[in-house]
């Protein structure tokens, strides 16, 4: 394709860029033990200051914290387990208008997450009760890739406590392709 | 070396060029399982196999939370519990799936003291046969001394 090629698409993609991707959410639970140590076992991670009290209270923490790659885990929100594959996945119906959304509508309904980037401004702590927003950072160019073709989405969600303070921060990227276009040139 | 799991490296113990002891997870349907549910993510794709072939997929596959984790617990199973990690940057290549041992690697690529904490840059890896399962940066603190 050349760069010159008009894209509709694209241009249409753009009024998403700065945009709430989801509507904010509030934790379905406070940040809490049980929770932690389904995790901990779950992916047997020992380290003691998730779960050893005693032991926490002698570290920088001061107390147990959670497993940091938690973050999102908190916010994920109650699934409806009925009609969940015929979702494509999606815990709930998707009725926020937003770039993914679009993309399927337009034929782009292949799904292929490419980056992660999590960053902690602090530890969790028992009691954290979090408040998440999502926000489309960019869409890329149309790109032919081996997949297909498609635009890359990105965006950030940010995690605050209750208070507004800013514990976390993730920047996610989707490649979000026309499995037709496999191997177009 | 084994070192307790209450012990924590001191910036002084690292240096630039280190590498992390390597960890293989021997991946099953259960980590997969266990990862997702603990992570609270149900998507299909992480519990059904017919779910994930029909979509594409050579088996159901690891979540990316389960892998975020994992990469945490490979760090800090090195650094011990008094690191505290600043940043989990990853990029997402060859799915994780039953069968496949995932190989943890890491390397220790950038290092400042300032005052009492020490900074770390890691560079790390996730591969298996498929290939690089995940690949980026950790960032995180220890205590200087």
């Amino acid at each position: 394709m050349s760069a010159e090629e008009a894209d509709p698409v694209r241009e249409k993609l753009e009024a998403y860029v700065g945009q709430s991707i989801s509507p904010p959410v509030i934790s379905p639970d406070p940040v809490n033990v049980p929770m932690i140590r389904h995790w901990v076992d779950a992916l047997d991670d020992r380290n003691p200051v998730y779960l050893d009290e005693e032991f926490a209270r002698t570290t920088r923490f001061g107390g147990v914290v959670a497993p940091p790659a938690m973050l999102q885990a908190w916010s994920m929100p109650r699934p409806k387990i009925e009609g969940i594959a015929e979702r494509g996945g999606a815990p709930n119906e998707m009725s926020h208008d937003n770039p993914i959304v679009a993309l399927d509508e337009e034929g782009y309904v292949g799904t292929l997450a490419t980056n992660s980037e999590l960053e902690f401004m602090r530890y969790l702590r028992p009691g954290d009760h979090l408040h998440t927003r999502s926000e489309c950072e960019s869409i890329s160019p149309r790109k032919q890739t081996s997949l297909g073709k498609g635009y890359f989405v990105t965006w950030i969600t940010t995690y605050t406590t209750g208070d507004g303070e800013l514990v976390g921060r993730q920047l996610f990227r989707v490649f979000k392709f026309d499995p037709s276009t496999m191997g177009a040139a | 070396m084994t070192r307790l799991a209450t012990e924590s490296i001191r910036g002084g113990d690292v240096a630039v060029g280190d590498a992390l002891p390597p960890f293989a997870l021997p991946v099953t349907s259960t980590v997969i399982v266990a990862g997702a549910i603990a992570s609270r993510d149900f998507m299909p794709v992480h519990h059904d196999p017919d779910y994930a072939r029909a979509q594409g997929a050579p088996h159901m596959f690891m979540n990316i939370l389960t892998t975020n984790g994992y990469v945490a617990r490979f760090v800090t199973d090195w650094a011990g519990p008094e690191a505290m990690l600043k940043k989990i940057a990853i990029r997402l290549g060859a799915p994780a799936i039953p069968g496949q041992a995932l190989h943890f690697s890491g390397e220790v690529k950038q290092k400042s003291i300032e005052g009492d904490e020490c900074l770390l840059e890691l560079a790390v890896a996730a591969s298996n046969e498929l290939g690089e399962h995940a690949s980026g940066t950790v960032m995180l603190t220890v205590p200087a001394r």
